[in-house]
């Protein structure tokens, strides 16, 4: 399954950004070393005051943290910066509430092993039947028609967080990576700088305990700069240096 | 206008200038900044010593009342101000990110370097 070429060998990196999700983090840890000892597991504690920093040490996984909550985008640039200076060839971003599934990495990894990808993300609709509904849903399918429509990818679920990096996309998300709620953009970002990308199924489960971050009033500033990010990206200039 | 409004619009703007070339000579404003602020003072002086510029403008703009011109130059120098704000405030915000990420991660390195000594 690994390839051949002179490229360096495989080493991937588990990046789980977190904030405070101290009650999760065992359990889902517990997981991906079940699943795949053979990745390293950091996690980005993004201003927890939950007692996470403990956790962290009695997990003895490798971990960044800050001390104000600055969103999943920034955690994501930090966990794939770091994976960069470690010499790491693939990521898989993983979140801390236990929604998505260890035994998925696999998968999600299976294209960038083969270099048939630079990007894989995960859909939570791909092999059952679209089960979204309500009002929720009907905005979800929208945004998912739209991203297809201005990427020209087929793209089923751009909310889902759950995706796997290769190198190159390691070096250019570290710097470029968006903030805000960043899902649907990042597809619009990729897209414009022809990152290759696909999409593969993944169970979508709940969360362990607690609860969303996501309050209305988050919810509308998060559709906002959707909407902005999908008329401005697509026609910002590519991003230059991506000399391997 | 009258002579008197003419000298003090003249006194307000040669202060303007004043006052930026002072706040960068003692650093507190950086040169980069301080351009738009010469730019406008000038601005301002050119149409106070030039009244009968800000009577043409009045003129083809289809305004009666030539202050009123005045103001709406004023309004542009506080838009185009702001919005310089705001430009360069999401640059700073950048590099502030960028620059926690690299410590961040520059922490961690050094942190794993050290623990890897130990043992």
């Amino acid at each position: 399954m690994r390839p051949v070429s002179t490229r360096p060998p495989f080493r991937g990196l588990i990046i789980i950004p977190a904030h405070n999700e101290a009650a999760n983090l065992p359990a889902v840890i517990a997981d991906l070393r079940r699943h795949r000892p053979d990745l390293e597991i950091l996690v980005v504690d993004d201003g927890s005051v939950d007692g996470t920093e403990a956790v962290l040490e009695r997990l003895k996984v490798r971990w960044l943290r800050w001390v104000e909550r600055r969103g999943v985008g920034a955690a994501i640039r930090a966990g794939l910066r770091y994976a960069m200076r470690s010499g790491f060839t693939a990521a898989v971003r993983v979140d801390a509430d236990g929604q998505h599934d260890a035994r998925d990495i696999d998968r999600l990894l299976a294209p960038i092993a083969s270099g048939t990808a630079e990007v894989v993300l995960g859909t939570r609709y791909g092999m059952t039947s679209d089960a979204r509904s309500g009002a929720s849903g009907a905005a979800q399918r929208m945004l998912a028609a739209f991203i297809t429509l201005v990427t020209r990818n087929s793209v089923t679920d751009p909310t889902c967080g759950f995706c796997a990096l290769g190198s190159r996309a390691i070096r250019l998300l570290a710097e470029h990576h968006p903030d805000g709620y960043p899902e649907p953009e990042l597809h619009l970002f990729l897209s414009r700088n022809a990152i290759a990308l696909t999409e593969v199924p993944v169970r979508s489960r709940v969360r362990l305990s607690g609860k969303t971050s996501l309050t209305p009033l988050r919810v509308v500033a998060a559709s906002a700069r959707v909407l902005l990010a999908l008329l401005i990206v697509p026609v910002r200039p590519a991003v230059e240096s991506l000399h391997d | 206008m009258t002579d008197r409004v003419q000298i003090a619009a003249l006194t307000a703007s040669v202060m303007l200038l004043l006052l930026v070339l002072e706040l960068v000579r003692r650093r507190r404003l950086a040169e980069e900044y301080s351009a738009l602020w010469i730019f406008w003072a000038l601005a301002l002086m050119g149409v106070s010593l030039r009244r009968d510029l800000l009577d043409t403008a009045a003129r083809w703009l289809g305004v009666y009342y030539p202050p009123a011109v005045l103001l709406l130059v004023v309004i542009v120098i506080v838009f185009t101000a702001s919005l310089s704000f705001s430009v360069i405030l999401s640059r700073h915000q950048r590099q502030i990110d960028r620059l926690i990420e690299e410590t961040t991660v520059m922490s961690a390195e050094l942190r794993e370097l050290r623990s890897a000594e130990r043992n």
